[in-house]
């Protein structure tokens, strides 16, 4: 009987999924709002990057809101499955190129990591992307050395403060009369690393968060998995 | 003074992420953040409230006006719920102490931030972001009470969200491909040409079964009975009293802006009655307090999914004197369920030793009932004068509905009262009750003083209603405000 239920449901969906899907012209998409922000986000934001304009700009309070939702997210699973501790020494400690490998790496995808994040408002790239390749090089050696460990109270410095950074540079544009989350500071030079105001600075707290929370979560699902 | 509402969403984020950095230094400043916080929110909501003027406003975030970026739409009833979400935040404030307490606080400033955005927002995607922001934060909170129960009511819960998240990204993405707009103004001026037709009414349909599944609507609400019964009774309060109303909330705003068909409406009344039917049947045959509000919360829900379907102002009253209505009670029923406790045959005899909590319940019991002269009776009054003056045959089969809901909640609610009444049998050993009794029983007695308050001034609070229901009817209103500002600021 469930099963039959979900088969209908599932078959049914499908079904208005076609029926939409052929009354959608495809390829031609409506361009309202897309070519209203196109053609002014140069001057209303210096990002060379329309994406970055449009994710930290025009919707930066629904950029907040993902920051939020990862944190929410962290601190879900920190609650879940932060109570249990890990006991050194279940796994085998990888080979002389694996620990060395890792090792090497690490200043590599630092560097990347950080390329990424300040060339957000020039190139495809920015925090998010950014944040996750900085995830990548501290969780990298902690799998090639399963006895090792992150500090989970620094990373959860960095994960605050820079959330925390995130909402005040908003607060600061409020303060001065111009309004929430408002990009500031926007010179007139385009396309060059010191460009688009505020903008690059959001997207630096955007990367160091993502890094930070991605880290500890990844940490801390290693750490529950070697328990068991 | 009006750019500063937007600190009622902003100083709550900002206060989550440093909550745990705050309290690992220094517990005892730790603890007044959020409570601080709330309680300003709270202040600048009544400022506005009282000294502003009675004409809606938005605000521009970001300084992009409307159509190109997100606003804030305020009205009397935006308003309205903001301040009732400050204001239950800090009510159900989770004060105890343990070593989860920053990340719980976090949480809930987390959630009240999200449930304020829920209440302002005036773009539908901004509105998805802050209803995942809502989603992600009660399943840490509801699994926080840690006991297995709870896990298992979280993967359940956590499964329909994602359903019901899908769903909805999937209404907003044809929103989006058909108009090429996220702005609810924007789309209430496209809606009439380009959303009045079979892809409209789908995507209607796919964000109302994703947002349903927090508003407890009839196919995708089986995760309540659960949560409810195994959670913290402080956030199963927060959550039946008014997320499910936010909710609501939001499928009450598409319906006026946009969605005009009627089809829409009739779905939303067919799965409104179909929700009081198996809401008040389970309640009547539960056994356990908690469950039984569960239970007949979905069928209060489903009364006011039908007041949703009513066409015009007097319909848009009804589902807001029936939301703060079961707002108050069920949060207040809540408190008396964390009072007590466990199973209804452990309330027998209660009566005689807690006289107040007993006479609580049965004034509750009274006004969610409909007894003239509480508030619940104007509530349910409006609902029925308006439903029996439809011609549509499906309006009376409601009105039916509702009045038979009514007759099994007037049993089940007073068959627990008259248990309570009894004489205690001696052989029964009261355990001790939790050391949170006494504060969930001060704030029980705060809803109930609030109950009387509201039967006292029910004339006026009725014309205030009267004046919000106009306010949100009125499809221009909202359409000049948010589009006709000059460029810049909201001033």
């Amino acid at each position: 009987m469930r099963n039959l239920t979900g088969l209908l449901f599932a078959g049914g969906l499908g079904f208005m999924l076609l029926s939409i899907a052929i009354n959608l012209d495809f390829g031609t998409p409506t361009m309202l709002i897309g070519g209203a922000i196109q053609s002014n986000a140069l001057q209303k934001t210096g990002a060379t990057n329309i994406v970055t304009s449009v994710v930290l700009g025009y919707r930066g309070i629904d950029t907040l809101g993902e920051l939020s939702i990862l944190f929410a997210a962290a601190a879900s699973a920190g609650l879940i499955l932060g109570r249990r501790h890990t006991t050194a020494g279940t796994q085998t400690a990888g080979g002389f190129v694996l620990r060395h490998g890792g090792s090497m790496l690490f200043p590599l995808l630092m560097t990347i990591g950080f390329y990424i994040i300040f060339h957000g408002h020039l190139s495809p790239g920015g925090g998010f992307q950014g944040g996750v390749i900085l995830a990548a090089a501290f969780f990298l050696p902690l799998l090639a050395r399963p006895g090792a460990q992150l500090h989970h109270g620094t990373l959860s410095l960095i994960e605050g403060l820079a959330g925390a950074s995130f909402v005040l540079i908003g607060l600061i544009a409020l303060q001065q009369g111009k309004a929430f989350l408002q990009p500031m500071l926007i010179q007139d030079t385009l396309g060059v690393l010191l460009s688009a105001g505020t903008l690059p600075l959001l997207y630096l707290a955007v990367g160091l968060k993502v890094g930070a929370e991605l880290a500890s979560l990844l940490s801390h699902l290693a750490q529950t998995e070697s328990d068991a | 003074m009006n750019e500063h509402l937007v600190l009622t969403i902003a100083l709550p984020l900002l206060g989550a992420f440093l909550l745990p950095i705050i309290m690992r230094s220094s517990l005892a400043m730790g603890v007044w953040i959020g409570p601080v916080i709330l309680g300003y929110g709270c202040w600048i909501l009544a400022n506005l409230w009282l000294h502003g003027n009675e004409q809606p406003f938005s605000i521009a975030i970001g300084g992009f006006a409307p159509p190109l970026g997100i606003n804030l739409y305020v009205d009397a009833m935006a308003l309205l719920f903001a301040f009732a979400t400050q204001l239950l935040g800090l009510i159900f404030w989770p004060f105890r102490l343990d070593q989860d307490t920053p990340k719980r606080q976090a949480l809930m400033l987390l959630l009240v931030a999200s449930s304020t955005g829920l209440a302002l927002s005036g773009d539908l995607f901004n509105l998805y972001v802050f209803y995942e922001l809502v989603a992600v934060s009660t399943f840490g909170l509801i699994a926080a009470s840690s006991s297995s129960a709870a896990y298992v009511a979280t993967i359940r819960y956590l499964i329909l969200s994602g359903i019901g998240s899908v769903l909805t990204l999937f209404g907003i993405a044809l929103i989006y491909a058909q108009t090429g707009t996220l702005n609810l103004a924007h789309l209430a001026q496209l809606a009439p040409d380009q959303l009045n037709n079979d892809l409209g009414l789908a995507a209607f349909l796919a964000i109302l079964i994703g947002i349903g599944v927090k508003a407890e609507l009839f196919p995708v609400n089986t995760w309540v009975p659960e949560v409810y019964a195994t959670a913290a009774s402080r956030l199963s309060a927060f959550l039946a009293g008014l997320v499910s109303k936010l909710s609501m909330l939001i499928i009450l705003r598409l319906l006026l802006l946009i969605f005009h068909q009627p089809e829409a409406t009739q779905v939303i009344l067919i799965l409104g009655i179909l929700g009081v039917i198996s809401g008040e049947f389970a309640a009547w045959r539960a056994k356990d307090m908690r469950r039984m509000l569960a239970f007949s919360s979905i069928g209060q829900l489903g009364v006011i999914f039908i007041a949703v379907a009513l066409p015009d102002e007097r319909g848009v009253l009804a589902v807001l004197a029936l939301s703060l209505h079961h707002m108050l009670i069920k949060s207040g029923l809540f408190m008396l369920a964390d009072h007590w406790g466990g199973s209804l045959e452990r309330l027998r005899g209660i009566a005689t030793t807690s006289p107040l909590a007993a006479g609580l319940f049965v004034l509750f019991a009274l006004s969610l009932v409909g007894m003239p002269p509480l508030p619940g009776f104007w509530a349910k009054f409006t609902l029925i004068t308006e439903l029996a003056g439809q011609t549509d045959p499906l309006y009376m089969i409601g009105l039916l509905v509702f009045l038979l809901a009514t007759v099994i909640e007037a049993s089940y609610l007073f068959r627990v009262a008259a248990k309570m009444y009894q004489t205690k049998p001696t052989d029964i050993v009261r355990s001790n009750s939790p050391d949170s009794g006494s504060l969930s029983l001060t704030t029980a007695s705060l809803f109930g003083a609030g109950l009387i308050a509201a039967t006292v001034m029910v004339s006026p609070l009725g014309d205030g209603l009267q004046a919000i229901a106009v306010q949100a009817q009125d499809v221009d209103l909202y359409i000049q405000t948010v589009l006709q500002q000059p460029l810049g600021e909201g001033q």
